[in-house]
């Protein structure tokens, strides 16, 4: 029996979908440059070209000074800029801020230049450069420039008038009535002229912002269809659109941690279901997975994230409806996790009688201000618990807003896939191997920042900053005895 | 600057200026007295300040925009454009009046017979090469020298440059006018090849396609000054300053004699015998990769045929209209007085 679902709300939270996440423009970065670590949040620019805004905190002592370059994704460093300096705040100690220029659409990278006591040391930093949205003229500014403009046409006018009448007599002469009435009819036939000079300069405009229009990011249209068989429900998502796209965003999916795609399913509206799951790729416009039977059906939002070659990464966004179990199968891949149960503000239950407490659940969280969401896992006896990593992190949260208009994945590193930070430091190295398994290796291991070593005593502290107010849920995953265990949190954001 | 001098002129001249001065103004707005060339300037100024907010505003909604024509800098460019209009008219009205007084043609009054007054001509040249350097950058996406072998450049070339040629060439009085004009326009855009790579810069924005370490000049100046010879010979023979048959005679001595010039030194410029501090060819912006064909030296577009035939007869039309309005723009220049 096949069910249909089309993207109902997709083109609305298409609207707001930035690259990698929905709703949230901003980068946020936890990580280490070299011997320094330090908290990185980027504001991309919403119009291209348009300036980034960088800040930098160093966490410890030590650091004397920050620089930044935009490295295109298809140049390296050879094709970017001299780096700028970035200033330090007045007033905070260890803050550094910087404006950067990125002139083009693509997949670009920020390299961190860091200096200080232990030398100069460089992290990467993946910054998508494409333009969200569309801007109209303010009253204030658009009443003084017609104000202006009609001024300007009366005064050509009279220009022309003046020109006919009298430039042309010599000096101390008046005009006489022929002359006049040539002035007059010069400025019968210059009035039309002038009508269509600016008929023609709106359709101009309006051609422009057209133009403009095309060029904004759009993810590319999902379809998802559902089959179930014998073997249970297979979710199918036929991803639409991805020719015509320019080249960063065409280029291959890398897999990040051995998975192309990473789907999150949330369901409406209590957000009381929830999965993490990965598909596989049937074709290069579909993706496949079998949904464990435990989740029950209803309506879902989903969100697939998928990473290029380019380092750009997509949200993928549907809702889709989900029909009934017939079985009792488990999940298809040994990584899949899911949760089914409200969320509570405080602290979650885990099905093996561990815990995990929200710290600080007591400070308010303020939209706009980047914040570190810290939670404490406890193995049922009440102590801390040991911690495996759970696909190359110690924890995985997937954060969302009631009505679905914010999502993100993130990590104990930020908002940043690893993966993405792992492609570019490959680029600048200018190394292009891959091993075996067809998942990216860098000579030196994991990159800086990659999320920590197992076993800090059940502590995870996850960066990251709201873009809006409202109430938001949060599901934090880490894996214990090889079983891995979802808790979900209720939290409000206000202004 | 312009618009504040030209400003405090106008004013003064309506009420405080003499009879004498007043005379050789027109009127605006029934009472307002003051050159015609400076109420042109005002203009100018105005629509340069009325473009900046627009600008702003337009770049915070679409981008930096990295091209010449927008419309808010094309209104900017009606700004400029009205400012070296004013200040040639200016001049032409002084130019004028002082011919009027030495031929008697007309009593003028007395302006005076410094030695300010005998450039006239030449300043008036001078401003009308500003035009047409005006009128070169406004169409320099479409004068690279990659482009000099298909029709579309001489089609903006017959449009764009003959109207200011033939207007400035009426409009000042010296004996080879329109040499005079293209050659400050030549004289201007060699300064700039000649001076700005002498200055070490880098790019500060990226991406960087290819390196640069010094300033980069603008595009290197047409050769118009040997069609410009021959409009003046043309304008030299002809009995009168109007008329289509004229414009038709004006336009193909122009391309005939702009396209045996500039067809093959264009061959020259893309060869690598133009990479030197005289011709400077090698200096090409950050943002141009050794690949494009304006780093390798390589014409695009139509370069033989009969579409370049078709091509070259339209470039004929369109400098037919092109240089009418020009000889009734300079008809009406060499007639201002005021």
């Amino acid at each position: 029996m096949m069910r249909r679902s089309r993207s109902l709300l997709g083109l609305a939270i298409a609207v707001l979908v930035l690259s990698g996440h929905v709703g949230n423009p901003n980068v946020v970065l936890d990580g280490n440059a070299g011997p320094y670590p330090v908290r990185v949040v980027v504001r991309p620019p919403e119009v291209i070209p348009g300036q980034a805004e960088i800040s930098v905190r160093a966490l410890d002592e030590g650091v004397t000074g920050v620089t930044v370059r935009p490295v295109r994704w298809d140049l390296g460093v050879e094709g970017a800029p001299r780096p700028d300096a970035a200033a330090p705040v007045e007033g905070e100690p260890r803050l550094w801020s910087a404006s950067l220029w990125l002139m083009e659409f693509g997949s670009y990278s920020v390299h961190l230049a860091v200096t200080g006591a232990r030398g100069e040391w460089t992290l990467i930093v993946p910054v998508p450069a494409v333009a969200l949205r569309v801007t109209s003229m303010p009253r204030s500014l658009a009443i003084p420039l017609i104000g202006l403009g009609l001024f300007l046409a009366v005064g050509l006018l009279s220009i022309v008038g003046a020109a006919v009448r009298e430039a042309v007599l010599p000096p101390g002469e008046e005009p006489d009535r022929r002359r006049r009435r040539s002035a007059w009819i010069a400025r019968a036939v210059a009035l039309p002229l002038i009508v269509l000079a600016l008929f023609g300069g709106s359709k101009w405009w309006g051609a422009e912002d057209a133009a403009y229009g095309r060029k904004l990011y759009r993810p590319p249209a999902v379809t998802s269809t559902f089959a179930a068989d014998g073997a249970g429900r297979l979710l199918t998502m036929n991803v639409e659109g991805w020719s015509g796209r320019s080249g960063y965003l065409t280029s291959p999916l890398l897999p990040d941690h051995g998975k192309l795609m990473h789907l999150f399913l949330v369901r409406q509206p209590g957000l009381d279901a929830f999965a993490h799951l990965h598909p596989s790729r049937v074709d290069s416009a579909t993706f496949a997975v079998r949904l464990p039977d435990h989740l029950p059906p209803g309506e879902y939002r989903l969100y697939g994230d998928i990473l290029h070659e380019s380092g750009f990464a997509e949200t993928l966004t549907d809702t889709v409806r989900i029909p009934a179990a017939t079985g009792t199968r488990s999940a298809a891949d040994a990584d899949d996790s899911w949760l089914v149960g409200r969320p509570a503000p405080g602290s979650a239950h885990l099905p093996d009688a561990s815990s995990i407490v929200r710290l600080d659940a007591e400070e308010p969280l303020r939209a706009n201000v980047p914040t570190t969401l810290r939670f404490r896992v406890f193995d049922p006896a009440g102590t801390p618990a040991e911690l495996e990593p759970y696909m190359g992190m110690l924890a995985h949260a997937a954060v969302t807003r009631e009505d679905g208009s914010v999502f993100v994945h993130l990590h104990p590193g930020g908002t940043v896939s690893a993966a993405a930070q792992a492609r570019f430091d490959q680029i600048a190295r200018g190394d292009t191997v891959r091993d075996a398994s067809g998942s990216l290796v860098s000579a030196a291991g994991h990159p800086p920042g990659h999320g920590g070593s197992p076993g800090s005593a059940g502590m995870l502290a996850l960066p990251y900053e709201f873009p809006r107010a409202g109430r938001y849920v949060i599901w934090v995953q880490v894996k214990r005895e090889n079983r891995v265990l979802t808790g979900s949190f209720d939290v409000r954001v206000t202004d | 600057m312009a618009g504040i001098v030209c400003g405090w002129h106008v004013l003064r001249l309506t009420f405080a200026g003499s009879s004498e001065e007043r005379a050789a103004t027109v009127r605006w707005w029934g009472y307002f007295r003051g050159p015609l060339g400076a109420w042109t300037c005002v203009w100018g100024a105005i629509a340069m300040l009325t473009s900046a907010p627009l600008d702003d505003w337009w770049h915070q909604a679409y981008g930096l925009d990295v091209k010449i024509l927008s419309p808010p800098h094309a209104v900017l460019a009606q700004g400029i454009l009205a400012i070296q209009l004013g200040a040639l008219f200016m001049v032409l009205a002084a130019q004028n009046r002082q011919h009027a007084r030495r031929t008697g043609t007309a009593d003028v009054g007395a302006d005076g017979a410094g030695p300010a007054e005998r450039l006239l001509p030449w300043m008036a040249a001078f401003a009308a090469s500003l035009v047409l350097a005006n009128f070169a950058i406004m169409v320099s996406e479409y004068t690279w020298r990659v482009f000099q072998h298909g029709p579309l450049f001489y089609q903006v070339v017959c449009g764009a440059f003959l109207l200011p040629l033939v207007a400035g060439a009426i409009a000042s009085r010296l004996r080879w006018s329109a040499i005079a004009v293209a050659g400050l326009y030549m004289a201007f855009f060699l300064v700039l090849v000649w001076i700005l790579p002498l200055f070490p810069a880098e790019p500060k924005l990226g991406p960087v396609l290819s390196h640069v370490d010094r300033m980069v000049p603008p595009q290197y100046p047409l050769l118009l000054i040997v069609p410009a010879a021959a409009i003046d010979v043309v304008l030299h023979r002809w009995n009168r300053t109007r008329g289509w048959g004229l414009a038709a005679v004006l336009s193909a001595v122009f391309l005939v004699t702009f396209i045996t010039v500039q067809w093959p030194f264009s061959i020259f410029l893309n060869s690598p015998l133009a990479h030197n501090a005289f011709f400077a060819q090698h200096l090409l912006p950050y943002m141009v990769g050794s690949d494009w064909a304006l780093a390798r030296g390589e014409f695009i577009g139509l370069t033989s045929g009969l579409g370049l035939a078709r091509g070259l007869v339209i470039a004929l039309i369109i400098g037919v209209v092109s240089a009418r309005l020009g000889l009734a723009a300079g008809g009406w220049m060499s007639r201002v007085h005021r």
